[in-house]
């Protein structure tokens, strides 16, 4: 079945089975691999995408659930020569370690940062709670979120 | 501007944080077919056969079983494990035949239809039963091996003294959890040449074990390591496993095979964490100065050898702690049980006993009715000591600055007085059953403890790394470049990032002309594994030493022709193409180590630390929540101060996750809770705020000017902290892990009694 | 049915409420299976640990996630309506919800983490039934009704009689949640919501209670109450709800509440927790809040 949705910004139609996890769509015909499968459950946030703004498990959500809705994956946040603010923090804080939870992380922050452009603490923790991390105890990543909530602050045009 | 001491940006880090990094699983060829595992259902029994349904349609697919292996056993320590079992079955998920088909539907479905014959025999489930003999599963007592370390004569001394104590304590399984579950694609090439991509720790052993069951020349095996999403000890001798699974139906389908484990299948079949009780008798004088201890120490080994005997030995000789004992008796066995084998795990047998002494100090403390860390500090081993093995130390014992600075940052002095009553000898603090809204009880408890770095004894001497340093032409500018090369894998603890820096360094270059070559054992040379702490300390100071050499002789010509060292550089690379050093790891001179006995110098070196965790523990539910964690440790020079600190963190919270959430759940030699669900680790709202400090006490012959190993330490101590902020907290005696609230609460009755 | 026969799966996404029932009474009417899937975080992961199908026609798949019958939140004078479709993201953000249930709101917060609260609905909630479904005990304690509809129109069942047994529902396979609805409770009151989890977040109820006590001139009127993880469904304490009113809370005495509470409970062990440590949670969450009921000066 021909799907037609938004990703990464672009509109797009796919030829894949409506059943199917919007994550093997991903990895598999779209070749977008930077979408991780940690447990498949919904519980470790390694797929996490944002639909329509919003984090979700793309192991939990249906192909033929994205219809008409816009799909951000990390490879639409930047690329190595553009680095989004937050990329770049998490490289320099030390935010990321083995990078299998890093796609996730990202797109949790992300959407953080597009409701509360300076979080605190309890907002950040709260805000990335559903990705699962077992390399960093955690702290780089938070310092890393402060960092680029802080960088895109001072980004924007005064 | 010096590189080594400064946190440079990851040069892994662009293409991780972009989504671009290439693990196992993003990578394919064409043709590959999905393999997957039939695995045993029962814990101990005898393989009768395996039987296709006739009425399957078995077309595009194939079946492996024990017989087409052609050696059918694992390289390691002992060759007792078989690749797929053929007679005996020693475990539940062991596996004993192999699929390969298109797509994993088809291939599920024939699993479906493959059905392995076994008949049960009454398996040996506990280390217990194993010591008891209830079945024969391993020689001729199911010890897999026993360690004995003495000092002086411990029974008599501990009898002599004043105050003589006993305790138990014990440990469960732990898993890994690795954020990307193991896997590898492999392939047969024309000439009969195995090729392997992994997600690994050590691609030297995947190559060993390729070599042995394959029976094959070191260079018809090439194995490359992927991207790695995180190891932790996990993916150190596992992946050999897998390799030689993917290898085998590969050959027998002529088609590259992918095996990747979903998460279910990662927690049931791999190793974990060995369970382990450990029982210390100390003898001390009335002002807590500590004379001689006995311990003995009990490993669940599991169903086959593995790194057991290995993982033993570190915890015996990590037993002791960090303290001065004038006698020492330690007695260690790793015994064999119808369980999945476990094995490597970050600490490697050492946060087990840290965890038993850690929490005997405390035991000793509360009796004494002394301060715990004052406790402790009187009796830290210092620069001239000796440790049980009759190790002098002669350097680089950075732990009583560790104490102070973890003590000081935590204000612990303060809050130990405040939050709870003195610890008085074990007394139940809680008020009567009664229950109120939200009381909650604060604690501050403490662990000081060591982990040595490197191998244990001789094993340096014995592996020696080697490393290569290239001097080559960018292909784009024609400039001089750099490239490390070694079997050392980055599995996201930085090892590219620290090799890069401490060979830019030497070189006298930016970090960005050193490249780090993807390990390959077709391209890089043999640096040993990388586990036990050694990467940075040992690896490194041959990466240093390389790249010092590289450096002399393209500083040589200069000195000698004149002009720029880059003129020199090129000077070279037009005479000969490529210029490669090669070093191999050059033991300290003066080193001594006698397996035999256990006497002499057990490691080169110790890294030391001290943690300090603030709990707040709801006396109703019993949930315990960790509010910081105050850390210093001695890693004799920091390389990377941010990695160290990420090492640091990563590790303390493993070791939170051990102590309180972690529960795997084994019935009948089976996992039951083998999903994420189920086996919970910390979250980033479980996670305590941690203050991370760095001491640096220099190891005379660490790269960098004086690093020490870090990767393993951290996991030795957070669990004896948070156990005894718990104790302190609510006054119940937390001996025995996890401290799951249904535990606390079963305990708070019986202390209440 | 595992993940890898996912994909075979047909799948529909309905534009109304009514082709919803009509291709539900259709397929019901032949004997054939039917999935009413919205937020995936139940249905999704039981395919992963089911074990194969033996090769027979699969469900078919209807993603009621987008029915316009199905979404939104209305408040209206005294009562809500929840459409069954409605996230536990758009159930913590809505402000009268928020104002006048804390309870509920704090319930849909504690669910999973953000990821989980975009996708989860409380119409899924009651659907799959499970013991822990911390929006059934919210639910129980305000005394909900369900509003069910099929081609036949619309049928309400209330909370108390939703249950029926392990993971079983009053629900026929002809019919859909369309929403929940209950009276908002009196303001001024007590409210409580407290899970007792695996963890801090991402975390499944070990125990887990609802609590809303309303007051009428400084006089506790009514007490509802839901608990989950301490049965084979969702309980309401029936027994404990009785004493809240006589002889009421300050009356009370510890030992009757708790025993109450082990008359309204069977707790059991698994992989999660124990019997005793849950027995041991549900009395003190329970005498907690019978702290808190305390009469008040005024009724709001």
């Amino acid at each position: 079945m021909n799907v037609l949705f938004f990703l990464n910004g672009r509109a797009a139609t796919v030829d894949a089975p409506p059943a199917a996890r919007l994550l093997d769509v991903l990895r598999g015909p779209l070749g977008l691999t930077g979408t991780k499968e940690g447990c498949g459950e919904g519980e470790c946030g390694s797929c996490t995408v944002l639909l329509d703004g919003a984090p979700v498990n793309a192991c939990l959500v249906l192909f033929g659930q994205v219809e008409g809705r816009s799909v951000t994956t990390v490879e639409g946040l930047g690329d190595p020569e553009h680095l989004s603010p937050l990329q770049e923090a998490f490289v320099k804080e030390g935010g990321s370690q083995c990078g299998a939870c890093t796609p996730g992380f990202l797109l949790s922050a992300e959407a953080l940062l597009s409701t509360i452009p300076q979080p605190g603490e309890t907002d950040i923790r709260e805000a990335l709670a559903g990705n699962l991390c077992r390399c960093t105890g955690y702290q780089r990543i938070v310092e890393a979120v402060r960092a680029a909530a802080k960088e895109r602050t001072s980004r924007e045009p005064g | 501007m010096a590189l080594v001491g400064r946190s440079v940006p990851r040069p892994d880090g662009p293409a991780k944080v972009t989504g671009r990094a290439r693990f196992v699983d993003d990578v394919t060829r064409p043709g590959t077919l999905v393999g997957a595992t039939l695995r045993s259902t029962v814990a101990r029994g005898r393989l009768r056969g395996i039987v296709k349904d006739p009425s399957f349609d078995w077309t595009g697919l194939t079946v492996v079983t024990a017989e087409n292996v052609p050696a059918n056993v694992v390289a390691l320590i002992e060759e007792d494990q078989p690749v797929l079992a053929s007679d005996d079955v020693r475990h539940a998920g062991e596996p004993l035949a192999l699929v390969a088909g298109e797509d994993a539907l088809r291939v599920q479905r024939a699993l479906q239809h493959l059905r392995a014959d076994v008949e049960p025999l009454p398996p040996v489930l506990t280390v217990a039963d194993a010591l008891q003999h209830t079945a024969q599963i391993y020689g001729s007592d199911n010890v897999f091996r026993t360690v004995r370390i003495a000092k002086g004569d411990a029974a008599a001394a501990i009898a002599a003294c004043p105050v003589q104590l006993s305790g138990t304590y014990a440990t469960p399984y732990q898993e890994h959890v690795y954020l990307e579950p193991q896997g590898v694609l492999a392939f047969w090439d024309e000439g009969g040449g195995a090729h392997v991509l992994s997600s690994c720790q050590c691609p030297y052993y995947i190559h060993k074990g390729v070599k042995r069951t394959f029976g094959l020349t070191d260079e018809r095996v090439d194995v490359t390591q992927a991207v790695t999403g995180g190891g932790f000890g996990g993916k150190e001798e596992y992946p050999t496993i897998l390799a030689l699974h993917a290898l085998l139906l590969a050959r027998a389908s002529g088609r590259p095979v992918k095996m990747v484990y979903d998460r279910k299948e990662d927690i049931e079949a791999t190793t974990k964490r060995h369970p382990s009780t450990v029982t210390v008798t100390s003898g001390c004088d009335r002002d807590g100065t500590l004379r001689a201890v006995s311990i003995r120490i009990v490993l669940d080994g599991g169903a086959y050898v593995t790194l057991s005997p290995v993982v033993l030995s570190r915890g015996a000789l990590h037993a002791a702690g960090a303290y001065r004992w004038e006698h020492v008796s330690i007695e260690a066995q790793a015994v064999a049980t119808n369980t999945p084998p476990n094995g490597a795990f970050r600490g490697f047998g050492a946060p087990q006993t840290i965890w038993a002494i850690e929490r005997h100090m405390d035991r000793i403390a509360r009796t004494l009715r002394l301060d715990p860390l004052a406790l402790r500090e009187k009796n830290l081993l210092r620069v001239g000591d000796t440790t049980p093995t009759g190790q002098f130390l002669k350097e680089s014992v950075g732990v009583a600055r560790c104490v102070e600075e973890a003590k000081k940052a935590s204000r612990w002095d303060a809050k130990r007085a405040s939050l709870a009553a003195p610890a008085s000898s074990g007394m139940f603090r809680l008020p009567p059953p009664g229950v109120f809204p939200a009381r909650k009880a604060r604690g501050i408890g403490a662990s000081v403890y060591m982990h040595g770095a490197g191998f244990t004894g001789s094993g340096e001497l014995a592996h020696r790394a080697r490393i290569a340093v290239d001097l080559f032409a960018d292909p784009e500018t024609g400039k001089a470049r750099f490239r490390v090369r070694g079997g050392s894998t980055d599995i996201g603890q930085g090892t590219e990032t620290v090799f890069r820096q401490i060979a830019a360094e030497a070189l006298w270059v930016s970090m960005d002309r050193v490249d780090f070559a993807t390990p390959s054992t077709a391209s890089v040379p043999d640096s040993g594994p990388t586990v036990a702490s050694r990467t940075v300390m040992v690896v490194g100071g041959v990466v240093e030493a390389a790249a010092r050499a590289l450096f002399a002789r393209i500083e040589g010509d200069r000195q000698a022709k004149g002009g720029s060292f880059e003129g020199a550089a090129r000077r070279l690379l037009a005479a000969h193409g490529i210029v490669t050093v090669e070093r191999e790891y050059e033991p300290p001179p003066g080193l001594a180590w006698d397996d035999a006995t256990y006497r002499g110098d057990a490691y080169p070196v110790y890294g030391w630390g001290c943690a300090i965790a603030e709990v707040e523990v709801d006396l109703d539910t019993f949930e315990t929540q960790v509010l910081g964690l105050w850390s210093a440790h001695d890693v004799g020079k920091a390389i990377h101060p941010t990695n160290c600190k990420g090492q640091i963190e990563g590790g303390l919270l493993q070791a939170i996750g051990w102590a309180l959430q972690e529960n795997l759940v084994v019935r009948g030699g089976r996992v039951v809770n083998a999903r994420l669900t189920d086996y919970v680790i910390p979250t980033i709202l479980d996670a305590p705020r941690f203050t991370t400090l760095l001491v640096e006490d220099p190891y005379s012959r660490g790269p960098g000017g004086g690093a020490k190993g870090l990767g393993e330490i951290p996991m030795d101590g957070g669990a004896p902290a948070v156990a005894a902020a718990v104790e302190h907290a609510t006054g119940i005696v937390c001996d025995r892990l996890p401290l799951l609230p249904e535990e606390l609460y079963a305990l708070s009755k019986e202390t209440r009694r | 049915m595992s993940l890898a026969e996912l994909s075979l799966h047909a799948f529909e996404r309905p534009a109304s409420l009514a082709n919803v029932c009509a291709t539900l009474s259709r397929r019901a009417g032949k004997g054939e299976e039917t999935v009413l899937l919205a937020g995936g975080t139940d249905w999704v992961v039981a395919q992963r640990v089911a074990p194969l199908s033996l090769g027979g026609e699969l469900p078919l798949v209807l993603d009621v996630s987008d029915v316009p019958e199905l979404r939104g939140i209305r408040v209206a004078g005294e009562r809500a309506a929840i459409g069954a479709a409605a996230t536990y993201f758009e159930l913590r953000h809505h402000a009268v919800l928020s104002r006048r249930v804390p309870m509920l709101t704090a319930m849909a917060r504690d669910v999973g983490a953000l990821q989980i609260q975009a996708r989860g609905t409380l119409g899924g909630n009651l659907a799959t039934a499970s013991p822990a479904a911390d929006g059934s005990a919210a639910l129980m304690a305000l005394d909900a009704d369900i509003v069910l509809a099929s081609v036949n129109g619309e049928r309400r069942v209330p909370m108390g009689r939703w249950f029926t047994g392990y993971r079983r529902t009053a629900r026929a396979a002809d019919e859909v949640i369309v929403r929940i609805e209950f009276t908002l409770p009196k303001a001024g009151g007590h409210q409580l919501w407290r899970k007792v989890g695996t963890r801090a977040a991402q975390s499944v109820s070990k125990v887990a209670l609802a609590a809303v006590g309303e007051y009428e001139r400084g006089r506790c009127v009514r007490v509802g109450l839901g608990m989950g993880s301490v049965a084979p469904v969702t309980v309401s304490l029936p027994s404990v709800r009785a004493l809240a009113l006589s002889p009421g809370p300050l009356a009370v005495g510890d030992d009757v509440l708790d025993a109450a509470v082990r008359r309204d409970i069977s707790p059991i062990d698994d992989v999660r927790s124990t019997a005793a440590y849950r027995a041991h949670v549900a009395s003190a969450l329970v005498r907690g809040f019978f702290r808190t009921l305390r009469p008040v000066s005024s009724a709001g």
